[in-house]
């Protein structure tokens, strides 16, 4: 019998989220006011949910006739979640959206409702809008946060060992060799989840591959993955591996940060959103980062992506009031909020932060930013090439393919699927 | 005489209404089945027929996601990467699990010493969940202060030392013994039931015929186990075919490292709902069909397995 229940997990799910989800719509009905209405939210941040409970209680202040629940759920089964209800008919009026392609690919299935003529949507750049822009140019989100990349490290153990903070690759190369005859593991990265591999060499490629402008001719068609440029951003990755802690192909995430913040490795390739975790672990961390030092003779990088965006049910019953909520969502007294009770960077330009580091983040994103390429632009096709890039590289550090082979498959998957590179 | 008659027309008619109502018991089991199982049966087989544009259905494709499947690279060498895995897990399971499950059964059978207690042992790990199974081991495998390495070096055996789950030459082979560990107690209980059926009768009659220890296991023991060891192969294949929930447990979605612990259920889940990872695209028509597929490789062996067993039983 058991054989029926994998066939039918599909539509298992459907079924389970079809009766237990309730349609935020509904909820509004027995309220004893009649323009009073209850919307809700769903996202992936189930950590997030009291911080979200303020900024809720921030907007009932002047919105008191709009109810709003937030009602996260787990990370790995959100989009599963859902997928189901928005296919059904329901889900809730509120929705945090993936960024790039598996969101666009909701907004283009039309299961959301266009922003046409939200204010202070024009305040944002170009590139944050683009993560929730429909391919028919309609803009379906706002834009909720920044998320960077970048090398953590340990002040401790720079100032211990009369270390700076490297400008340039050759540095970076040195300072990682010094590390190495101290005794102390330079880099604290593992490769048993392909999602750090992508998103470490987020961080290291643009050093090779030369930033900005690579992108813009790769996403023009003008060059693409086999080129000189991109394959020496993969050798690079796999000279790095030299660095790594031992056993580095069984280390998953939770090991390589347990390894950074108890001291025993000095730097760490990850986001920006580890700040809280890793305080929380260890208050006594002294955190810094540096942007990533460049080989070519350009300027050191901030890899950043829009992290998600808010975006309404076009099956809501109160879109008007969900607008409302997107709107607040766009102002300075929303984003100094977020930017204090999250510890994140706004999305919304300008706004400072009175955490040292993050604000030191948010000005270094101004001002060298490149994008997390794999994510932002090639996140499409099936597998995704994001998901190539990761298993090859995985590939790669097992010894199982050269560099150059991982050039090859990642331009293969990028061919099948994304027209400039056709 | 009348009154007789009428008490007999009214029992015959209780006795009629009770069997008409014995047929009303197995309905909710059947609305559930229907609901959770028939049903969600056929929708993955209509899905399988359509082209998927992300979770929108697209047009009527007939086949073309059952063709994908199996000719188009990348997912064909998966598919076929992701079955061998199976086939290892079912071999491996039959030897290691099932094996080893019978001859504890036999020792415990034998009534050796703390046998009732064994009997309670071999099964504990079947009382936890397959999640807590996974992240137990995923935690005893660690490389660096996994329990498994760090006795390794206590031994002197450092070179013996690896990154289990991190290195495709161990991994799978770690998740399946795992499974086995996991398993072993149903085994027993199950081979158990079988032994304690066989009539005693039996040993002493191929006692008085002169029978040794090793000529009554295979002359009577084994033969008369037959059904025991049809049911659990019949379970291990389904299960092998099947493992999705500890290599879901202990890897994620994507089969890490390097596709070496996919299995046919995993890549099933990656394919329809995108994998574990945040944001990644779905291909809701080639999941579907490999779920079909799956359905009909299990069901069809099954069904032959079963009845080619049958028949030998009625031959012996």
């Amino acid at each position: 019998m058991r054989a029926f229940t994998l066939v039918g997990f599909l539509a298992f799910i459907l079924v389970l989220s079809a009766c237990s989800s309730e349609s935020g719509g509904n909820g509004g009905d027995s309220e004893a006011s009649e323009d009073s209405v209850t919307l809700t939210i769903g996202s992936w941040r189930t950590e997030d949910k009291a911080s979200y409970q303020k900024v809720i209680d921030k907007f009932n202040e002047e919105n008191p006739d709009i109810n709003i629940e937030f009602k996260p759920s787990k990370n790995t089964e959100y989009n599963t979640i859902l997928n189901t209800s928005l296919q059904s008919g329901e889900g809730p009026d509120i929705l945090h959206l993936r960024p790039y392609a598996p969101g666009i690919e909701l907004a283009d299935a039309g299961y959301l409702e266009p922003l046409d003529g939200l204010e202070g949507l024009d305040q944002y750049p170009e590139e944050t809008l683009a993560a929730s822009k429909g391919s028919d140019d309609k803009q379906y989100g706002v834009p909720l946060n920044i998320s960077t990349t970048q090398m953590f490290y340990n002040k401790q153990i720079f100032e211990d060992l009369g270390l700076e903070e490297p400008q340039t690759w050759e540095e970076f190369m040195t300072l990682n060799e010094t590390l190495m005859d101290e005794g102390i593991t330079p880099i604290s990265l593992g490769t048993k989840e392909g999602w750090l591999l992508s998103l470490s060499h987020g961080i290291f490629g643009p050093a090779h591959y030369g930033g900005n402008e690579f992108v813009e001719k790769i996403t023009a068609g003008e060059s693409d993955f086999t080129s000189e440029e991109f394959q020496s951003s993969i050798e690079a990755m796999d000279e790095l591996k030299q660095f790594f802690p031992e056993n580095y192909e069984g280390l998953g995430m939770e090991d390589i940060r347990t390894m950074f913040f108890t001291g025993d490795v000095a730097m760490f390739p990850l986001g920006s959103w580890e700040i809280e975790v890793l305080r929380e672990m260890n208050p006594e961390l002294e955190l810094g980062f540096f942007p990533m030092p460049s080989a070519v003779g350009k300027d050191p990088t901030i890899t950043t992506w829009v992290d998600g965006s808010y975006a309404i049910n076009a099956n809501s019953e109160h879109k008007d009031a969900a607008k409302k909520f997107l709107q607040f969502m766009t102002t300075e007294e929303f984003g100094t909020m977020f930017t204090e009770e999250f510890k994140m960077i706004s999305a919304i330009p300008g706004i400072e932060s009175e955490d040292q580091l993050v604000n030191d983040l948010g000005k270094a994103v101004e001002e060298q930013s490149t994008p997390y390429m794999m994510l932002v632009h090639f996140s499409g096709g099936n597998p995704s090439t994001k998901a190539t890039i990761e298993t090859e590289l995985q590939g790669m550090y097992l010894g199982e393919r050269t560099p150059e082979e991982v050039a090859n498959a990642v331009q293969e998957s990028a061919k099948s699927w994304y027209e400039p590179l056709q | 005489m009348k009154p007789a008659m009428n008490s007999v027309v009214k029992i015959k008619k209780q006795r009629d209404w009770k069997r008409w109502t014995i047929h009303l018991f197995p309905i909710p089991a059947l609305i559930i089945y229907g609901l959770f199982i028939v049903y969600p049966l056929f929708a993955a087989l209509t899905y399988s027929f359509f082209d998927w544009k992300g979770i929108v259905r697209g047009e009527f494709v007939g086949l073309k996601n059952f063709r994908d499947l199996f000719t188009l690279e990348p997912f064909s060498g998966l598919f076929w990467n992701a079955f061998g895995h199976n086939i290892l897990y079912f071999v491996l399971q039959m030897i290691f699990q099932n094996g080893l499950a019978f001859i504890l059964a036999y020792i415990i059978y034998k009534k050796v010493k703390g046998s009732e207690f064994l009997k309670i042992a071999y099964f504990l790990p079947r009382l936890l969940s397959v999640i807590v199974v996974g992240f137990l081991w995923k935690l005893i495998l660690n490389p660096n202060y996994g329990a498994l390495n760090v006795i390794l070096e206590k031994l002197g055996l450092e070179q013996l030392q690896k990154a289990w789950l991190g290195d495709p030459d161990t991994a799978l082979i770690s998740i399946i013994l795992v499974n086995c560990w996991y398993g072993i107690g149903f085994g027993v209980l199950i081979f158990l039931a079988g032994l304690q059926s066989i009539p005693k009768e039996l040993f002493e009659a191929g006692k008085l015929d002169g029978a040794d220890g090793f000529s009554m296991i295979r002359k009577i023991v084994l033969p008369l186990m037959v059904p025991s060891f049809m049911i659990m192969t019949v379970l291990t294949f389904i299960q092998s075919f099947e493992a999705f929930e500890l290599v879901y447990a202990m890897q994620g979605s994507q089969g890490e490292p390097y596709h070496s612990t996919d299995t046919l259920a995993v890549y099933f889940y990656r394919l329809a709902f995108g994998g574990s990872a945040g944001g990644s695209t779905t291909a809701v028509g080639l999941g579907s069909a490999l779920a079909v597929v799956l359905f009909l490789f299990i069901s069809f062996f099954t069904a032959l397995y079963l009845r080619y067993m049958q028949k030998k039983q009625v031959d012996m």
